[in-house]
């Protein structure tokens, strides 16, 4: 299977070739266009994976949905077009064991070596993080798309690293995650404009967005007249 | 891909267990005793687990790696999913022990120079690096032992918490939907208390109904008609039946069906007195104490029921409770809201409310005499205050001049 990212990252559409008996598992509403020789199959549980209604309502909670559509050639030469439903950002991560933790509803798709299932990040992240208390857990062998509403771009963390809440895609989980303040007292930081702000620890690789979504709305907001 | 890897992994896995099946074989056709010497590291002890982890380092493709890790011969090793498959090891005693990730849970094993860590967040293998290494690495154990007892406190902590919201949600909930149901019964058209009181009364088993030309049903009708104009729900049909029973009751269902014992009127020593007990009743139909009565005996399956919009279901329940909880009794809290609205009513038909207070002194004397016969009195208890308070009420009440009433008692109790 090849992919290709179309018109990053304002618009970004991925452009997969399938070869026969290749699958994808995608997020419900995901799919742009498709050729004739691609199935769907709709279930609640990933491909060869574990869990269903459970699984699929703990997905729900993370924000993805609790259906997902796989996709598989039943023909050589397929070719496959998805996009985010937003406009955004799309990223490839190549996964070779271990575990991706992934914001709310950045996955998009995978390949079916990788297992989506759904994670308790604790309650005092979900509180001051203003995210979802779940997020998606992607962890296995494969290769794993994320989409978000600003650029994404990737790091490699080796000790510490401080990122704003809201601006985290997703982050390997060899990686450890605190909220804290980002100057040394509660309303400096709050001043500062920067509030709460997320920690990282240890070794591995963050992907994060340069704007997020509820900055857009808090600035459009207020200017939108009520119909 | 990532996909082939583990394949050809799995594959390399098929391959080795082959090799020993067939060695085992061989083993098998010579001497089953030297077994255990096919391989001298058997000697040492080696983890006959492994388990599933990663490793970091500069030669693997991309930094970073998910490999299968086992202990052996003193070393950790981790063999890598990528392909080629590749091996790294870390003597044990070399092994800086680090706790992190994003559980908080996950142990790093790092060389002295950082250029290579390998890492695992299954539960039994920090407890198999310990053992196997003696005990060396107990210190920063310990720490993840303490880390896992504070995040099952904090568990704890939190499960506590739910239950606690849990409850106060649910308490609040049902008071909620009680209330609810409370406001939306009274907002429930008159036409559901009709229904009910006539669905009750038609299933209830009482004594023979008397005639409508009865002198004693068109004496007692008559003073219904007399009170019915200052009734404070001018839309109820009030109909009014006597039951021919030696009892001293009457009772009134929801929507105005008002029930008299012939016991009752025997023993009324004035119309005014009868005047004083349908007042009384009427009251209790026009403040819609039945069908308050019936919400508060079906409770949450009522409160459903108007929610669901299903007033239907309401009525037909309403009326078996009815039958049984209306006779038995209203709150105190009902009876002196009755009392004193059944007053007003009399005061404004020109009837003396001091008439229905002398019906109440009458019983409390009779009670000696005819303990089988307080059938209303059972129902209606704490007329001590409740005289007091009719005549406190009646002092508040407009002044009027009370007219007797034209009606022949004395015929109606013949007629009986
Ligand atoms: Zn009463």
């Amino acid at each position: 299977m090849r992919h290709q990212m179309l018109c990053p990252p304002a618009a970004t559409a991925l452009r997969f070739e399938l070869e026969q008996g290749e699958s994808i598992t995608c997020e419900v509403g995901a799919m742009i266009a498709m050729t004739s020789g691609l199935t769907v199959e709709t279930t609640s549980k990933s491909r060869g994976g574990s869990g269903g209604i459970i699984k699929g309502l703990k997905r729900m909670f993370s924000g993805e949905s609790f259906f997902l559509n796989h996709f598989t050639a039943q023909l050589p030469d397929q070719s496959l077009l998805i996009g985010p439903t937003l406009l955004g950002d799309c990223v490839h991560h190549s996964m070779r064991g271990g575990t991706m933790i992934v914001q709310g509803s950045s996955w998009l798709a995978s390949t079916p070596g990788i297992e989506i299932d759904t994670t308790w990040q604790g309650f005092s992240s979900a509180l001051f993080s203003g995210e979802s208390m779940f997020w998606v857990k992607c962890s296995g062998g494969g290769e794993l798309y994320l989409s978000s509403y600003g650029a994404i771009h990737s790091l490699e963390i080796d000790g510490d690293y401080t990122i704003d809440t809201g601006h985290i895609v997703a982050f390997e989980d060899t990686l450890k995650f605190n909220i804290g303040k980002a100057s040394r007292s509660l309303i400096g930081s709050f001043l500062g404009g920067e509030g709460l702000v997320c920690k990282f620890h240890g070794q591995g690789k963050l992907y994060y967005q340069s704007h997020t979504l509820p900055s857009l709305g808090a600035l459009l907001g207020p200017k939108l007249k009520a119909k | 891909m990532g996909r082939i890897a583990i394949l050809d992994r799995i594959e390399h896995e098929h391959e080795h267990e082959n090799r020993d099946a067939e060695y085992e074989k061989k083993q098998h056709r010579s001497e089953s005793h030297v077994l255990l010497q096919r391989n001298p590291a058997m000697v040492m002890p080696a983890s006959r687990e492994s388990f599933q982890g990663g490793v970091f380092h500069a030669s693997i493709p991309g930094g970073r790696s998910g490999a299968t890790l086992s202990i052996a011969r003193g070393e950790l090793i981790a063999d890598t999913i990528s392909e080629p498959s590749l091996r790294f090891s870390i003597p044990l005693n070399q092994c800086q022990i680090d706790l992190g990730g994003a559980s908080n849970r996950m142990v790093f094993c790092r060389t002295k120079e950082g250029d290579l860590t390998i890492f695992c967040e299954e539960k039994n293998f920090a407890k198999e690096l310990d053992f196997q290494s003696g005990g060396m690495l107990a210190g920063p154990l310990k720490q993840l032992k303490k880390g896992l007892a504070a995040d099952a406190n904090r568990f704890r902590f939190w499960l506590t918490l739910s239950a606690v919201a849990c409850a106060l949600l649910l308490f609040v909930g049902y008071f909620g939907v009680l209330w609810t149901a409370k406001i939306a019964i009274r907002a429930l058209p008159v036409s559901v208390d009709e229904k009910i009181g006539t669905m009750a009364f038609s299933g209830m088993e009482m004594g023979r109904k008397l005639e409508a030309n009865h002198p004693a049903s068109r004496l007692v009708q008559e003073i219904v008609d007399k009170l019915k104009p200052h009734a404070s729900i001018p839309e109820l049909k009030f109909k009014v039946t006597v039951v021919e029973d030696k009892d001293i009751n009457a009772f009134a269902l929801p929507g105005g069906q008002i029930v008299v014992f012939t016991g009752l009127i025997k023993e009324a020593k004035s119309a005014e007195q009868i005047a004083g007990v349908l007042a009384h009743e009427m009251s209790h139909a026009t403040l819609r104490h039945g069908i308050e009565r019936v919400s508060q005996s079906l409770g949450i399956v009522a409160a459903i029921q108007i929610m669901v919009g299903d007033v239907g279901g309401l009525v037909a329940l309403g009326a078996q409770v009815a039958q049984t909880s209306i006779l038995t009794s209203y709150s105190r809290a009902a009876e002196t809201e009755a009392d004193l609205e059944g007053a007003r009513m009399l005061n404004a038909a020109k009837i003396d409310p001091k008439a229905m207070a002398d019906f109440f002194e009458m019983l409390k004397e009779k009670m000696g005499d005819l303990p089988d016969a307080m059938a209303w009195i059972s129902t209606h208890p704490q007329h001590e205050t409740r005289v007091q308070s009719i005549q406190n009420h009646q002092k508040k009440l407009p002044v009027v001049q009370y007219e007797p009433l034209q009606l022949d008692l004395k015929a109606a109790q013949d007629a009986l």
